[in-house]
């Protein structure tokens, strides 16, 4: 019996084909946004607003030629590239607000894409990174 | 917003090699790429033993690039700024989903035509 049950445990705890893990409350992502540096705060504070807890900002050089450059309406190729740490089920409303201010802010072209993140260790990290308020009331009571 | 039809091409680079790998990259067919600067670290042991040195001055050269020309300029990075060139490069891709902001683009669209259509609309907004 007791077998069966740890055969039962082992099997949940294998990891899905795609290599994730099954036990996952929620997954996280890397949600990288590459914008133009002078709106990087604009940015962060904007994708800080769908319970992000850490972003890490890098400042770099676009290297798009000056015909793309000037199609897109941008002046100048310096660049912010934002990493930020989001929850799968914030991703879809906070991408499709991320590029309506890509479409309707002037100067503010960028792009944005997501990178699925495997693992992670630390169950207080997790908690911070997933913005798992409830879970933190719960562990001090 | 698509899922999986384009991956991130992550090239490390010695500092100053980012244009020759920027050109490789365009010569394949990607459009546009990222340059950030950092600091590599390596092995001291390890450096010694294969007798090679490690400059620790490095670009990440980060390029978004459709699945389907990836493998093109992956080759087109070995070749032209690989570890057996003074780029000293490696390169590697990562899996992204969701891309959004991507200005649709074809390889055969001459850019002298494409950016007068574009630019008009952008200067009425």
């Amino acid at each position: 019996m007791a077998e069966v049950k740890k055969r039962n445990i082992m099997k949940r705890l294998r990891p899905a084909p795609d290599g994730h893990s099954r036990v996952s409350m929620n997954r996280l992502k890397i949600l990288v946004t590459i914008v133009p540096r002078a709106k990087a705060d604009f940015y962060m504070d904007h994708i800080q607003s769908f319970g992000v807890n850490m972003q890490l900002v890098f400042f770099g050089q676009g290297t798009a030629s000056r015909e793309i450059l000037s199609a897109m309406g941008l002046a100048d190729s310096d660049r912010a590239v934002i990493f930020s740490i989001i929850r799968e089920d914030k991703l879809r409303v906070a991408l499709d607000s991320i590029e309506e201010k890509f479409n309707t802010i002037a100067g503010g072209k960028g792009i944005a894409y997501t990178i699925p993140m495997s693992s992670i260790i630390g169950k207080s990290i997790f908690n911070f990174l997933s913005n798992n308020r409830n879970q933190v009331g719960r562990s001090e009571q | 917003m698509n899922t999986s039809s384009h991956e991130l091409i992550m090239c490390v680079v010695n500092a100053g090699f980012s244009d020759t790998v920027m050109e490789a990259a365009k010569d394949a067919g990607a459009r546009g790429g990222t340059i950030l600067s950092g600091r590599g670290t390596a092995n001291k042991a390890a450096e010694s033993f294969f007798h090679i040195a490690i400059q620790p001055e490095k670009e990440v050269v980060m390029i978004l690039v459709d699945t389907k020309i990836k493998d093109a300029v992956l080759h087109a990075l070995y070749q032209k700024a690989g570890l057996g060139t003074m780029g000293q490069g490696i390169a590697f891709t990562l899996p992204v989903e969701d891309v959004v902001g991507l200005t649709p683009w074809k390889a055969e669209d001459k850019p002298a035509d494409a950016p007068s259509p574009k630019t008009k609309k952008f200067e009425a907004v």
